[in-house]
């Protein structure tokens, strides 16, 4: 028991260093591939952790115990794997004492991170999919934007309201933590809808020649195919391929982040792809804080802004309201307010729920957005609002 | 029958670009016993540049694409030849005949390479467009046109290295050299210029599989890691330094990943590819054609 | 003789300069730097000896894999103490590191570190197929007992200077001569009437066996591990520190390794400038000083001295 009493008195004195001096700064962390194939990703939520810092701070800050804290976020390379996020864990938690993570990408280093946050005290704000990383057990870990388990049940059920004919599916995935779990829930979801399985496919990342993957896919015959956990760029060249070898069907990618790089490789290939985890930042339906975000995110990464980037911004929202709400720094206290109260995101009022699913109110309760690719462009047909949303929203005065 | 020539298709498109890698990675293993793990940064950097300079290309003058394209490929060799003496003068000469030390620093420039082309392409997919629209069939497989296309020069360029190979002066001394380095220098046959010659032709066989690979694929700075791989691969079931060897370990490589790709998973095939090299080393360790080394 | 001695005595010195700091140090972050740092130096000190007798055995990542979840299994499925899931690595890396030996070692030069290249893949790809060893997503939760928490760092250390301890005397001794002398030429040794074969066999089993134990060692200070973390690229960082460092002798591989991993912390969080300035300080060192810090150290003393008289 010492040790962790030991850890949680340096905790609580490198959190509560910053405040003897006279401008008082929290550091955030932003944990994410900055190098490498998923660099993009963490390079995007690198920016929004910055913009959401300097959104707080021009609004006067965080206030807390009598104080005001201006906010600091900082990116920490986790490289995608495990043994580059425990070690970007450590300087994160002891090197620089930080105690809020605002973003965590990627399942392998973000379960690296949260082995060690959860020991030492510090709350940690991800994306990582999978019923692993949350339960009782983790009680400092929130995920702030959907996972598979909040999209997969209502994106298939409006796709198989617009294509009642189709009754077969075949998956492919990457063989990594991530396609494994988005594949284990797609599997799930489709056959409770009915849908006959026909092919159940996997290839490694890095992979550049998919003739032969596309020549499986086509020789399923199958009405759909997902390539769910597919990077947008693999998928758009599956499509490509598909069509050269004659199959038509629906197309899918249940957990597609973004049609950017899917149309620029697939070309016309990938016209009406379905995406569960797309959105178009730009659009009507988006607020007036995700086009602003989308606005600068186009020049200043020469990318638009997807949803996994915009937890960033969420995540410290998040943490802002729970320190205001708890009146203090300490995450334990801040981890205890977050699921009873109700906070501004950039999607609007927001709350923490998901207690049926995970046996503990940790999922951001956001829109779910279902995106179609229509002329090359990502188009949202639907913004569905969680009903646990709803029945929170309604309940409070 | 559409099913077997379809996978059949698939291998020979596949073939045709490993081998040409193959072949210019085993030529300088021959030449310099170096085995160059950088070898996959040229063939990176041909088809990034060519991504890059097309679409300026068309813009500016709009010749038909696969002008474009032709004197882009041209662009991107002489880059990627720039980029090879420099490499060559810098670096590689120093470590002629030395395994450790010459695997060492290439892989020192495998990790600069890419984190240069990283810094200046950036991650982002890109892609050329298409030089040929529509679509062939061969018995009953189907097949891009360009792809066809493609696939046709990097056969003859296969031949063409093979020609210089066997039939050339020059051929000759790198065979010499390759296969007894005190002889061929006995004879007269200048190592040093001979390696050099020996390292650009190999580094160009790279290249020009990477820009024929560019209007096929989406090109990142990482897109030669996967080709380096296999291309290892081939060149131990081929033989070191075998070029016969690197073209008959690349059409089997190919075959294994379109065949168990289709039969098992493409993540299986992966897997087989590296069990089947073991078990081949285990019966012949030299390789199909390879001599026993010394 | 006496360049033995002052080996023995140099690596004594600094195991105790090292004990001392992670003793005094109380800081964490400062602590698992040095237990990084550890491990990475094990870890060239194992590839290192592999070279003794001339060959690059990038397996090296693969015991060092199979240690870890051999560790980590033991630690979070069958719960056995913690000293038996070290140990347990390195008799694991024993096992298959004779059975890989026999098999392989008959081939030599390109086509052995090729081989073994390939046997890294291997391994890695199979990981992420066997569900029992968590997949893709690796182990989680590999934790020493709490009671050893403050102690971690301290019994990293001895363990690991034990090991380079360990394999440095084998240089020293007479089996390090026959080492040698294979490296230098194997058909003479042959001639003498010596097994090459079994010898480097002999060689591969020491060095599978000191990185495996740090393979256990890595699962319990990390407490996560998954396949990614053990492809051929630990071998080819291992190779760096040995050259950044000096080839010459053990301090080379211990000094290059303490160098760049803290480098490579300093540069945590620059994206690609960090493949940027690590390839670029293995090529540096490649062709600047070619026999390392170690080295070039030497030969700037020898100059002074020179200077001097």
């Amino acid at each position: 028991m010492k040790p962790i009493v030991k850890w949680a008195a340096a905790a609580l004195m490198l959190a509560a260093a910053p405040a003897a001096s006279a401008d008082e700064v929290l550091k955030v962390a932003v944990f994410a591939p900055l190098s490498g194939a998923a660099a993009g990703w963490g390079l995007g939520a690198k920016w929004v952790g910055e913009q959401a810092a300097k959104e707080i701070n021009d609004q006067g800050g965080i206030k807390a115990g009598g104080k005001v804290y201006k906010v600091e976020s900082i990116a920490y390379e986790n490289g995608y794997n495990s043994a580059e996020g425990a070690k970007a864990a450590q300087a994160i938690l002891n090197r620089d004492g930080i105690r809020f993570i605002i973003q965590g990408i990627g399942t392998a280093p973000v379960k690296a991170l949260q082995s060690l946050s959860e020991r030492q005290g510090a709350l940690m704000m991800q994306v990582a999919w999978g019923k692993s990383v949350k339960g009782p057990q983790a009680p400092l870990t929130f995920t702030n934007s959907n996972t598979p388990f909040e999209l997969f049940g209502p994106l298939f059920d409006l796709v198989k309201k617009q294509h009642p004919e189709v009754k077969t599916v075949a998956l492919l995935n990457p063989n990594d933590a991530t396609g494994h779990e988005v594949e284990e829930e797609a599997e799930k979801q489709y056959r409770a809808r009915g849908y006959d399985i026909v092919a159940v496919t996997w290839y490694e990342r890095g992979t550049t020649e998919f003739q032969p993957i596309a020549t499986k896919l086509a020789q399923t015959h199958a009405d759909m195919m997902d390539l769910s956990g597919a990077p947008p760029g693999d998928s758009g060249m599956v499509y490509k391929e598909l069509a050269v070898q004659g199959w038509k069907g629906v197309k899918m990618q249940a957990a597609g982040t973004g049609a950017d790089a899917m149309v620029k490789v697939g070309g016309d290939a990938v016209e009406d792809v379905y995406m569960g985890n797309a959105a178009d930042f730009g659009g009507p339906a988006a607020t007036p804080i995700q086009r602003k975000l989308n606005e600068g995110a186009l020049k200043a990464l020469n990318e638009p802004l997807n949803i996994l980037q915009l937890g960033a911004w969420d995540g410290l929202m998040a943490v802002k309201a729970g320190i205001e709400k708890a009146d203090s720094i300490d995450p334990k206290k801040v981890a205890k307010v977050l699921p009873t109260i109700i906070f501004e995101s950039s999607y609007g009022p927001t709350a923490f729920g998901g207690m049926e699913t995970y046996g503990y109110p940790q999922q951001m309760l956001v829109p779910i957005i279902v995106t179609q690719i229509k002329h090359g462009q990502t188009v949202e047909i639907a913004r569905i609002i969680p009903a646990e949303l709803e029945q929170r929203l309604a309940k409070k005065p | 029958m559409g099913l077997i020539a379809q996978l059949l298709v698939n291998m020979l498109q596949i073939g045709a670009v490993y081998v040409l890698f193959a072949l210019g990675l085993t030529l300088v293993f021959g030449v310099m016993k170096v085995i160059n793990f950088a070898h996959g940064q040229f063939f990176t950097l041909a088809a990034l540049m060519i991504a890059v300079t097309m679409p300026e290309f068309t813009e500016r003058f709009g010749f038909p694409a696969w002008v474009d394209y032709f004197v882009c490929f041209a662009l991107a060799l002489l880059t990627v030849a720039i980029l090879g003496v420099v490499l060559y003068f810098v670096g590689f000469e120093r470590y002629l005949r030395d395994l450790i030390g010459s695997f060492i620093l290439s892989v020192g420039l495998l990790l600069l390479l890419e984190g240069v082309y990283l810094w200046i392409f950036t991650g982002a997919p890109r892609v050329v467009p298409k030089l040929l629209t529509g679509q062939v069939s061969i018995l009953g497989g189907a097949l891009e046109t360009q792809r066809l296309v493609i696939c046709g020069i990097a056969l003859a360029a296969t031949f063409g290295l093979y020609q210089l190979v066997n039939r050339t002066k020059l051929g000759r001394a790198l065979r010499a050299v390759a296969e007894d380095r005190e002889a061929a220098m006995l004879q007269g046959i200048r190592y040093r210029r001979i390696s050099f010659y020996g390292f650009m032709i190999g580094s160009g066989m790279a290249a020009i599989a990477g820009g024929l690979i560019a209007p096929l694929t989406a090109i990142s700075p990482s897109l030669g890691n996967d080709y380096l791989s296999k291309a290892f691969i081939i060149i131990i079931i081929g033989g070191l330094g075998s070029i016969p060897g690197a073209i008959l370990g690349g059409f089997l490589i190919a075959a294994v990943e379109s065949f168990a790709g289709y039969f098992l998973d493409s993540s299986y095939a992966t897997i087989a590819m590296f069990m089947l090299v073991m078990v081949f080393l285990l019966v012949r360790p030299q390789g199909i054609l390879g001599h026993a080394e010394r | 003789m006496r360049s033995a001695r002052a080996g023995q005595i140099v690596v004594a010195l600094a195991a105790a300069a090292v004990l001392a700091f992670a003793v005094l140090g109380d800081d964490e972050y400062t602590q698992h730097l040095l237990m990084w740092t550890a491990l990475n130096a094990v870890l060239a000190v194992g590839l290192r000896f592999m070279l003794l007798v001339g060959e690059t055995n990038i397996g090296t990542g693969a015991f060092y894999g199979m240690g870890a979840y051999m560790g980590a299994i033991c630690t979070t499925k069958w719960g056995l103490p913690f000293p038996l899931a070290l140990l347990a690595g390195g008799l694991l890396a024993i096992v298959v590191s004779t059975g890989f030996g026999l098999v392989t070692l008959r081939t030599k030069g390109p086509y052995f570190m090729l081989i073994s290249f390939a046997f890294t893949e291997v391994v890695r790809l199979i990981y992420t197929r066997v569900e029992w060893l968590g997949g893709n997503s690796g182990i989680i939760g590999i934790f020493p007992p709490q009671a050893l928490d403050p102690w971690m760092s301290v019994l990293t250390f001895l363990l690991c200077g034990g090991l380079i301890l360990m394999m440095y005397l084998c240089e020293q001794s007479n089996l390090g001569r026959v080492f040698r002398a294979i490296q230098n030429n194997d058909a003479v040794v042959e001639t003498v009437g010596i097994d090459v074969v079994q010898i480097k066999l002999v060689c591969l089993v020491i060095a599978s066996f000191s990185v495996g134990i740090a393979g256990s060692l890595h699962a319990h200070i990390y407490n996560v591990i998954s396949p990614g973390d053990f492809s051929y690229l630990v071998p080819v960082f291992a190779l760096a520190y040995i050259k950044i460092g000096g080839d010459a002798n053990v301090m080379g591989a211990v000094i290059g390794a303490a160098i760049l991993t803290v480098l490579a912390q300093m540069l945590q969080g620059m994206g690609s400038l960090e493949h940027v300035l690590f390839g670029g300080a293995i090529v540096a060192s490649m062709l600047v000083l070619p026999d390392g810090l170690l080295g070039g150290g030497r030969r700037l003393l020898r100059l002074f001295s020179r200077g001097r008289a």
